[in-house]
């Protein structure tokens, strides 16, 4: 928690901004050089400001531990099923879902966008919990059941 | 002593491993053997096949998704194994 | 020497791959060590992405509905070598949290400080 008030505010100023920027390097990464780890690292890393300038406190009531963590496991878990689903249907024959749409725009290239977002989760998740572990070594006042 | 060793050890490693790039092609040729015939394909029918205009894209996520599965797979594993290292046991004390 | 000068690329590679192995193997500090092992992971990876380059070509992305006509560099090695990238960053990480636990353990982080509380 920093005391100063002129990191605080220029990190209040300049936080929506990195975050902005993440998500979008994350959605088009089909259209321009970037793609799902990239935008996780830079989503990632503006929650590891968000947790240095503000303690440790406000952030776990914003972000809870195992909310987080089911989220990352469910993300890994959807990409299983849709790249699963998109290899079953091109060997056997069947008409997929969602087309290739014109070439050049958001909505095209079949299921690569949703891909992007996925993976990016859960790398922007891991570099968090990462940054946490090795600060405090445990998740004390996280809502934590057996 | 130990620094004599190791920088004798580490000459050798070099040595070898210079004597492969001797016989590489120069940077940036075009005649390598690296651009072959694989190289074509993903660049002509990349467009066609998946709409995505970003070739690296469309390679390790729509040809070869399955790779890029397996290696979240692997940060996710490793944030597991570092929740096991740093886990204390017992009763820690207050903050 | 004339090959030697035309792979520039190859040997700042190889040369990077040998100052993190003397590094590895010359310093006692443990984090010492992990720096030198993840210098020697960025060298493989600019060997492998340099591999791909094509002199008077450019950036494989298609601009403007159709193939250009002076050709794309070689999206391959780029493609698979971000993999290689995330698996390195999860392996220092991995290496750091052992080290924490070792500072719990012994106090110390040099590692023939170490090796003497062992007995050895």
């Amino acid at each position: 928690m920093m005391k100063s008030s002129i990191v605080r505010h220029i990190t209040s100023l300049l936080l929506p901004f990195v975050q902005i920027f993440g998500i979008y390097i994350m959605l088009f990464g089909h259209l321009s050089p970037g793609g799902g780890f990239a935008g996780g690292s830079i989503l990632g890393a503006s929650l590891i400001l968000f947790r240095f300038i503000y303690g440790s406190e406000a952030t776990d009531a914003k972000f809870k531990a195992t909310y987080m963590m089911r989220l990352a496991l469910v993300s890994l878990m959807m990409y299983g099923l849709i790249k699963g689903y998109v290899f079953v249907s091109a060997f056997l024959g069947w008409h997929s879902v969602i087309g290739t749409g014109t070439p050049g725009t958001l909505l095209s290239g079949g299921f690569i966008m949703p891909l992007n977002v996925l993976v990016g989760l859960v790398v922007a998740i891991t570099f968090y919990f990462i940054a946490v572990l090795f600060e405090e070594g445990d998740f004390n006042n996280a809502n934590t059941r057996q | 002593m130990k620094a004599l060793l190791a920088s004798i050890l580490t000459l050798t490693f070099i040595g070898f491993l210079l004597l492969a790039i001797v016989e590489m092609p120069a940077v940036g040729s075009d005649s390598s053997i690296m651009h072959n015939v694989v190289m074509d394909k993903y660049i002509e029918d990349a467009m066609t096949d998946t709409g995505a205009i970003n070739i690296v894209s469309a390679i390790i996520l729509d040809y070869r998704a399955f790779d890029t599965f397996v290696e979240a797979s692997v940060i996710f594993t490793a944030l597991i194994c570092i929740m096991i290292v740093l886990k204390r046991s017992g009763s820690h004390d207050e903050k | 020497m004339q090959t030697l000068v035309n792979n520039y690329m190859f040997i700042g590679a190889v040369i990077m791959f040998g100052i993190g192995f003397m590094i590895l193997l010359l310093h006692n500090n443990l984090i010492k060590k992990i720096i030198g092992m993840n210098i020697m992971d960025t060298s493989v990876f600019l060997l492998f992405v340099s591999l791909g380059y094509i002199k008077g070509k450019e950036a494989p992305i298609i601009v403007g509905g159709e193939i250009s006509k002076m050709g794309y560099v070689n999206p391959l090695p780029t493609g698979l070598m971000l993999t290689g990238i995330v698996v390195a960053v999860s392996v220092t990480a991995f290496m750091l949290a052992l080290t924490i636990k070792l500072n719990d353990m012994y106090g110390t982080i040099e590692l023939d400080e170490i090796q003497k509380m062992r007995g050895r």
